[in-house]
C-alpha cells in the first residue's frame, strides 16, 4: 500500500540557497588551475616531458568528461524505460549532463595540435614519419589505418560527437526544466520518443570516441572491447557523482521527504552493478580473450600494464575497483544510508580517476614482443615508474573537476532540485524496495 | 459419492474435528494493513494475511523479520566459486600417483601452451558455477523456507477464502497460536473491522 506523500516542494526544500564564497568562485579556481597546469606543463616542470603532460590533461579531461556523460546516459535511460522510481533524483543527473554542453573547450587544446602540427606528440599515428624512424614495423601496421585514423577525420569526428551529446544535453534538460513551468505531458511523451535514438547516438558516439580518444594513443593495439570499457567508465563515475550530489544535497537539509532511502539504495544497487560487476565483467571479458589468443600486437597493451610500476596500479583497479567495493557494497545497508553511499561513491570516484590513468598513460616498449620470457621483459622494464607521484597529474584533474562542479552547481541553483511536475513524480515519491 | 462423503463427515462429527484458524474478511487492503499491524501489536505469532495481489508495506505492518536467504545465498554462490576452481584444478593439474591405492589422474590438456593451473581460464567456469550455486540454492532454499510444495491446505476447504485470489483480503490466525483462544479472537477479529469472520476445520 503506497501511502500517499505529503512532500514540501517549497523552495525551502527544493532550491539550493546563495552560492557560498568557495562555490562562486570555484569557476575562476577550476581556470586558474588548468592553466597553472599547462604552464607548468609545458615548461617541463616536475621533469614532465611534453608527450606526458599532454597525455595528463586527457586524464583530466576524460575524468570530467566520463562524469558528465554517465548522468546523460542516466537521463536518456530513465525516459527510455519509462522510469518512474527515479524523477526524485533525476535533477542531479540532468545537472551533470548539462556540462556537456560546454566540456568541448576543454578539448580545444587537444584539436589546436592537429592545426600546429604537434598532435604526432599526444597521438603516435599523426606523425607518421617520426614512427616510421623509431619503429617501422609499426608504422607499417598503423599506415593501414590511415582511412580512419588521419587528422582530418579525426576533427569531423570530434565535432561530431561535442555536437551530438550537446544537442543531447540541451534537449533533455531545457524539457525538464520547462516543465516546472508548463507541466506539460507532451515534453515527457517526446522526452520518451526520442531517447531510442538518443540512446543509440549516446552509445556509438561514446564508443567511436573512445577508440579515437584512448585506444589510438597506442595505434597498432586494438580491442573490439574497448567501446563497452569506456562506456562502464562512464556510468562508474557519473552514478558515483549522482548518488554524491544526491546525499550531499540531503545533509545540507534539502529534498527532505522527497529522496528516500529507497531512492539512495537504488542508487547504490546502480554503482554497484555497473561500477563493480559490469566493469569486472566486461575488463575481464577484454583481458581474457586477449590473454588466450596469444598475439603479439595484442598481448604488449596488457603487458606493459603488468610490469614495473604499472603492476600495482593495476592490482589497485583489480582490488579496488571490483573485489573490496564489491564485498563491501553487496549488503542492502550500506547503499541506504547516506553516510557508507557516499563513501562508497567516493572511493568508486577515485577509482574511476585511477581507470581512466591506466587506460592513458603506459607507453607500450616498442621492443615488448622481442622478449623470450616475462622475467626477460621485467629485467629490462621492471623499474618502468607510473607517474603517479607527479603533482601535475592532481593540479588538472582537480582544474577539470572544479569546472564540472561548478557547471553542476550553477545548473541546480538555477531551478529546482526535482522536476516539480513531471507526471511519474508522485510515483518516485511513493516508491518502495520490494 | 456424496452419500459416502455424507457418512464419513456424520461419522467425524461424533468427535468435533479440530479447529485450523480463524479467518477475518476485509474488503480493501487498506483496511487489511490497519487489522494486520493490530495483530502484530497484540502479540501473534502464528498468524499470516492473504491478498490476491502484492501489498505493498505489509511486511512492515505484519512485523514480518528479515529473511536470512540472502546471506544463505551468498555463501552457497561462494561455495560454487570454490567448488568450480577445486574441479577445474584436479581435472587439469592435480595426480594423485604416489600416495593413492589406484591412480588417480586429471586430465592433463595443454591448451595454446598455457600452464597447467591458468587462473584466467578458469574464472569464466567460476563464475558460471556461481551463478548455478546461487540461483539453485535461492530457489531451493525459499521453497524450504516457505514448507512448498505443499499440495493442501486447510484454508482451502473454506468458500469464503476462494475470494482471496480475487477480490477480497484475508488476516488468518491460527489455532497453535498461544495467545489463540477461540472466542476471544473471534471477537478481537470482529473489533478490527472484518466484514466476516469464521472458523476453519483442519
Amino acid at each position: 500500500m503506497s501511502h500517499a506523500p505529503q512532500a514540501d516542494f517549497s523552495s525551502k526544500n527544493t532550491q539550493l540557497g546563495p552560492a557560498s564564497f568557495a562555490a562562486r568562485n570555484a569557476a575562476v579556481l577550476g581556470v586558474i588551475a588548468i592553466l597553472a597546469g599547462v604552464y607548468l606543463g609545458k615548461s617541463g616542470a616536475f621533469n614532465t616531458d611534453t608527450r606526458t603532460f599532454w597525455k595528463m590533461y586527457l586524464v583530466a579531461f576524460l575524468f570530467g568528461l566520463t562524469i558528465c556523460l554517465g548522468g546523460l546516459f542516466f537521463v536518456i535511460i530513465q525516459f527510455l524505460t519509462r522510469a518512474g522510481w527515479s524523477v526524485a533524483v533525476r535533477r542531479p543527473a540532468e545537472a551533470l549532463a548539462s556540462n556537456l554542453k560546454w566540456i568541448w573547450l576543454l578539448f580545444m587544446p587537444i584539436l589546436w595540435m592537429f592545426f600546429d602540427g604537434t598532435a604526432g606528440m599526444l597521438f603516435p599515428w599523426a606523425d607518421l614519419a617520426t614512427m616510421e624512424a623509431n619503429d617501422p614495423s609499426m608504422a607499417h601496421l598503423v599506415a593501414k589505418k590511415a582511412a580512419y585514423l588521419n587528422a582530418n577525420f579525426f576533427i569531423i569526428r570530434a565535432v561530431a560527437y561535442f555536437a551530438i551529446w550537446a544537442l543531447l544535453a540541451w534537449f533533455f534538460t531545457s524539457n525538464s526544466t520547462k516543465q516546472d513551468q508548463d507541466g506539460a505531458m507532451h515534453r515527457t511523451l517526446s522526452m520518451q520518443k526520442w531517447s531510442g535514438p538518443a540512446a543509440i547516438l549516446f552509445a556509438l558516439s561514446i564508443s567511436f570516441a573512445a577508440v579515437d580518444w584512448v585506444m589510438s594513443l597506442s595505434p597498432a593495439w586494438f580491442s573490439t572491447m574497448f567501446g563497452v570499457y569506456f562506456f562502464c567508465g562512464c556510468v562508474t563515475g557519473g552514478y558515483a557523482s549522482l548518488a554524491l550530489i544526491t546525499v550531499r544535497l540531503k545533509r545540507h537539509g534539502l529534498l527532505q521527504g522527497i529522496v528516500s532511502g529507497e531512492h539512495l539504495q537504488d542508487l547504490g544497487k546502480l554503482l554497484f552493478a555497473f561500477g563493480m560487476v559490469f566493469w569486472a565483467y566486461i575488463g575481464f571479458s577484454q583481458y581474457m580473450l586477449i590473454w588466450y589468443a596469444n598475439l603479439p600486437e595484442e598481448t604488449g597493451w596488457f603487458l606493459t600494464r603488468q610490469v614495473g610500476g604499472w603492476l600495482p596500479v593495476t592490482l589497485i583497479l583489480l582490488f579496488g575497483h571490483f573485489v573490496l567495493p564489491f564485498v563491501a557494497m553487496i549488503s542492502r545497508w550500506p547503499k541506504r544510508y547516506g553516510v557508507s553511499l557516499a563513501v562508497g561513491a567516493a572511493w568508486m570516484l577515485c577509482m574511476h580517476w585511477i581507470d581512466v590513468y591506466w587506460l592513458v598513460m603506459p607507453e607500450i616498449p616498442n621492443d615488448i614482443g622481442t622478449f623470450a620470457t616475462y622475467d626477460d621483459l621485467v629485467a629490462t622494464y621492471g623499474t618502468q615508474a607510473n607517474g603517479l607521484d607527479n603533482p601535475l597529474n592532481y593540479i588538472l584533474t582537480v582544474g577539470v573537476a572544479l569546472l564540472v562542479f561548478a557547471g553542476t552547481a550553477a545548473y541546480l541553483r538555477g531551478r529546482s532540485l526535482v522536476p516539480t511536475r513531471d507526471p511519474r513524480l508522485h510515483e518516485s515519491l511513493s516508491f518502495e524496495n520490494a | 459419492m456424496s452419500t459416502a462423503t455424507h457418512a464419513h463427515s456424520q461419522a467425524a462429527s461424533s468427535a468435533p474435528r479440530p479447529v485450523y484458524g480463524l479467518i477475518a474478511e476485509f474488503e480493501n487492503p487498506g483496511d487489511l494493513m490497519h487489522a494486520a499491524e493490530k495483530v502484530r501489536d497484540a502479540g501473534f505469532t502464528w498468524w499470516d494475511c492473504c491478498t490476491p495481489f502484492p501489498v505493498h508495506g505489509l511486511d512492515k505492518a505484519m512485523g514480518v523479520k528479515r529473511t536470512i536467504l540472502p546471506v544463505l545465498v551468498f555463501f552457497a554462490g561462494a561455495s560454487g566459486t570454490a567448488a568450480a576452481f577445486a574441479l577445474q584444478t584436479f581435472t587439469n593439474s592435480f595426480s594423485f600417483s604416489t600416495w593413492a591405492v589406484v591412480k588417480v589422474t586429471g586430465y592433463p590438456y595443454l591448451i595454446s601452451g598455457k600452464p597447467m593451473m591458468s587462473l584466467p581460464a578458469f574464472i569464466p567456469v567460476m563464475f558460471e558455477l556461481t551463478i548455478l550455486f546461487s540461483a539453485l540454492s535461492c530457489v531451493g532454499l525459499m521453497f524450504l523456507f516457505n514448507g512448498l510444495p505443499r499440495l493442501f491446505h486447510p484454508l482451502l476447504q473454506n468458500n469464503r477464502f476462494r475470494r482471496a485470489t480475487n477480490d477480497r483480503f484475508f488476516v488468518v490466525i491460527e489455532a497453535r497460536d498461544p495467545k489463540f483462544l477461540r472466542g476471544k479472537t473471534e471477537a478481537f477479529l470482529r473489533t478490527l473491522g472484518a466484514t466476516a469472520v469464521e472458523a476453519v476445520e483442519d
